[in-house]
């Protein structure tokens, strides 16, 4: 008892003659002092592998103490406590794709409260942060890959949607837009009126048979547009099975290195996605520009790839939309490492 | 003053705390020369003692099972099962205002203390009665507990919590000390009472050391092993109710990385798995360390952190093989001088 007690002294004593030994002092840095922080939800995730090649990409543009900081593993709690301890630290700017935005509120209050920029990327429903990058508008993310899937199609043809659940929203916001583009811009192509929406329940082998399901129901049927990344590689299953490559076609949402062969091979032409490497990028670029007290409006220009027009989404002040989506291709589908 | 200079020098004579002592001077004279300005300000030490009392308290339940020759990975399962029920009890009482006040944080808080206990001691009944071993019946009733905390919340976290809850427990006493320390503290006190003063002390020490001997004694081991997981239950519920706190929100999948860090934290501090060895002193001075080495890694950008992992399991099993071997040499030492006086005996009788 005693024992302990004499610890828990001595280890205050410790902690407190080291924590009067120097004074907190808050003074304006010059640019090169600054440290700007990418917090992701881990280190060892591909998807964030890439990021780090767009963050180092930064930083050496830049010539700024910009880096990547992960957790060995993806948990929220672990995530909290590493920006914590860079809150600590003092850094200048952090930027978070958080784990569980919920969990991060306090944190990231106590990071603003200390007078650390906070810019987050997908995380549209935090409040405390000063900036959120969301790659695209859904609707616009949706005519994109309409656009892919129209140009597959030769702009002509029946097509249905595929959804991973029609209660996903941003799934179906995806579909919503991609249909509307398609009145707009293709009229030779012709929603499936019978089955508008089809759900795979984010599942390969789901949407593999319910594409079966649907050539086999509707010999015209020339197209499914794709929205969850399991969509487009089972519809392509379907496509291969059923002897239509070349008659059939799909486009949506894929991973690169998952569908490397599908994509040589010919039975689809393009998916689409958006670059982890560009996003890293944009965070970056948008915290300079907070912290060199530049005005943050609409139409913002960060000179990274797919962000240089960005908009507010409607309804906020913080949330930021950019135009970020890629397409991948036999071409470039080795070059992303994910 | 005299009795504690010779109660903290038995302690350091004590091979894990002076090996942990070690550890931390090297590492803070490290940081001090590498990373000093970052590392030494008030702040950077508010922020580690708000840290560690989640895992903290978890690691102490742990240790006594240890000591008891059981083990309860079960903690992070009861904790965040605590932190859902009570966040859910916090969303019901404050109503639609959110307005709580002092008396209303401290019934949540017993309401959380009380599923932590009878959590406790449905693994205590199924270690003592039931004789599951340990390490099967609590990672059992872990994934028992998460779940229950997933049923509860369909997977989901539970946020939207009054402010007020948070703003006391996680905040600072005087502006300056973080209330999750004062928790730690007061279990850390408590505990050593218990362990140090108390006759549950000593039984639980005899248990471990040899079941069979304790019970031929006239303990009653099973009471014992049951107060015991029921201790772990209360520690996990408490480091439960500051998670709670510190993300004023709780999900069924919160800290999954404490199970291995609080095992880290005991066996680091000198507790023998095997049971009847340990000091609550080594304990705390482990999760010192740990949270020194953590939050000073962190001030490394270039240390990548793909290797923290594969560090922490190298500690794990480096310290584990040191104390196979230091008690191996003892006992074996052991053995042969008792080998050779028998021999000597034997030598000078027949001659």
């Amino acid at each position: 008892m005693r024992r302990t007690l004499a610890f828990v002294l001595v280890l205050l004593m410790v902690f407190s003659m080291a924590a009067c030994s120097s004074p907190a002092g808050k003074s304006k840095k010059s640019e090169s002092e600054w440290e700007i922080v990418v917090v992701p939800k881990d280190a060892s995730n591909p998807w964030f592998i890439r990021m780090e090649v767009g963050v180092k990409e930064f930083a050496k543009e830049t010539g700024l103490n910009v880096y990547q900081k992960g957790t060995p593993e993806i948990d929220a709690t672990l995530q909290s406590q590493l920006i914590q301890d860079l809150i600590a630290a003092k850094v200048d700017a952090i930027c978070v794709v958080p784990v569980d935005p919920g969990s991060l509120e306090p944190v990231l209050k106590q990071a603003r409260d200390a007078g650390i920029v906070v810019i987050a990327h997908e995380g549209a429903s935090l409040k405390n942060v000063d900036y959120d990058i969301e790659a695209f508008n859904n609707e616009q993310y949706g005519a994109f890959i309409m656009d892919n899937l129209a140009e597959a199609m030769g702009e002509e043809g029946l097509y249905t949607t595929m959804v991973a659940h029609v209660t996903n929203a941003s799934h179906n916001e995806w579909a919503d837009g991609g249909v509307k583009h398609q009145k707009e811009k293709y009229p030779n192509m012709k929603l499936l009126e019978e089955e508008p929406r089809v759900e795979s329940e984010d599942n390969g082998d789901v949407a593999y048979q319910k594409a079966k399901e649907l050539f086999k129901k509707y010999p015209d049927l020339k197209g499914i547009m794709g929205t969850s990344s399991y969509d487009a590689p089972g519809i392509a299953r379907a496509i291969q099975e059923l002897g239509l490559v070349g008659k059939a076609f799909t486009s949506g949402t894929g991973m690169p290195a998952a569908n490397a062969e599908l994509l040589k091979s010919g039975i689809v032409k393009s998916l689409t996605l958006w670059d982890p490497a560009l996003a890293g990028k944009a965070m970056c670029a948008l915290a300079v520009k907070v912290l060199r007290g530049e005005e943050i409006k609409d139409h913002l220009d960060l000179s990274v790839e797919g962000y240089t027009d960005l908009t507010f989404k409607e309804g906020s002040t913080t949330v930021l939309e950019g135009k970020g989506w890629i397409v991948i291709t036999a071409e470039n589908v080795d070059s992303f490492g994910f | 003053m005299k009795l504690q200079i010779k109660n903290i020098s038995t302690a350091i004579k004590d091979i894990h705390i002076k090996r942990l002592l070690v550890i931390m001077v090297l590492w803070m004279i490290f940081m001090g020369i590498f990373r000093f300005d970052k590392f030494y300000t008030l702040i950077n030490f508010q922020t580690m003692a708000a840290q560690f009392p989640e895992f903290g308290l978890m690691a102490l339940g742990i240790m006594l099972c240890m000591i008891s020759g059981g083990i309860d990975l079960s903690v992070v399962g009861v904790a965040n099962f605590v932190a859902i029920a009570s966040g859910q009890l916090l969303k019901i009482i404050a109503g639609g205002a959110g307005e709580l006040n002092g008396f209303e944080i401290l019934l949540v808080m017993l309401f959380g203390m009380a599923i932590g206990l009878a959590a406790g001691f449905f693994n205590g009944i199924l270690v003592s009665k039931v004789k599951i071993p340990p390490i099967l019946a609590t990672l059992g009733s872990y994934e028992l507990f998460r779940g229950i905390a997933i049923i509860l919340t369909g997977g989901k976290a539970v946020s939207g919590l009054p402010i007020k809850y948070a703003e006391t427990i996680a905040g600072k006493l005087f502006g300056l000390i973080p209330v999750q320390l004062l928790f730690f503290a007061a279990v850390v006190l408590i505990l050593s009472y218990l362990l140090n003063r108390t006759t549950y002390g000593i039984k639980l020490y005899m248990l471990g050391t040899n079941a069979t001997a304790a019970m031929f004694s006239g303990h009653r081991t099973e009471r014992v092993l049951i107060q015991t997981y029921a201790l772990s239950g209360i520690c996990a519920a408490l480091g439960g109710l500051i998670m709670l706190a510190n993300y004023n929100s709780a999900r069924a999948d919160y800290g999954a990385v404490y199970t291995l860090q609080c095992v880290l934290i005991v066996v680091l501090g000198g507790v023998n798995p095997m049971g009847g060895k340990g000091r609550i002193s080594g304990t705390v001075l482990a999760i010192c360390v740990l949270q020194m080495l953590s939050s000073g890694i962190n001030r490394f950008p270039e240390i990548s952190s793909f290797y923290i992992p594969l560090f922490w399991g190298g500690v794990l099993l480096l310290v584990m093989v040191l104390n196979y071997y230091r008690e191996n040499k003892q006992s074996q030492g052991g053995h042969k001088k008792a080998v050779i006086s028998k021999y000597r005996i034997w030598v000078r009788k027949s001659g």
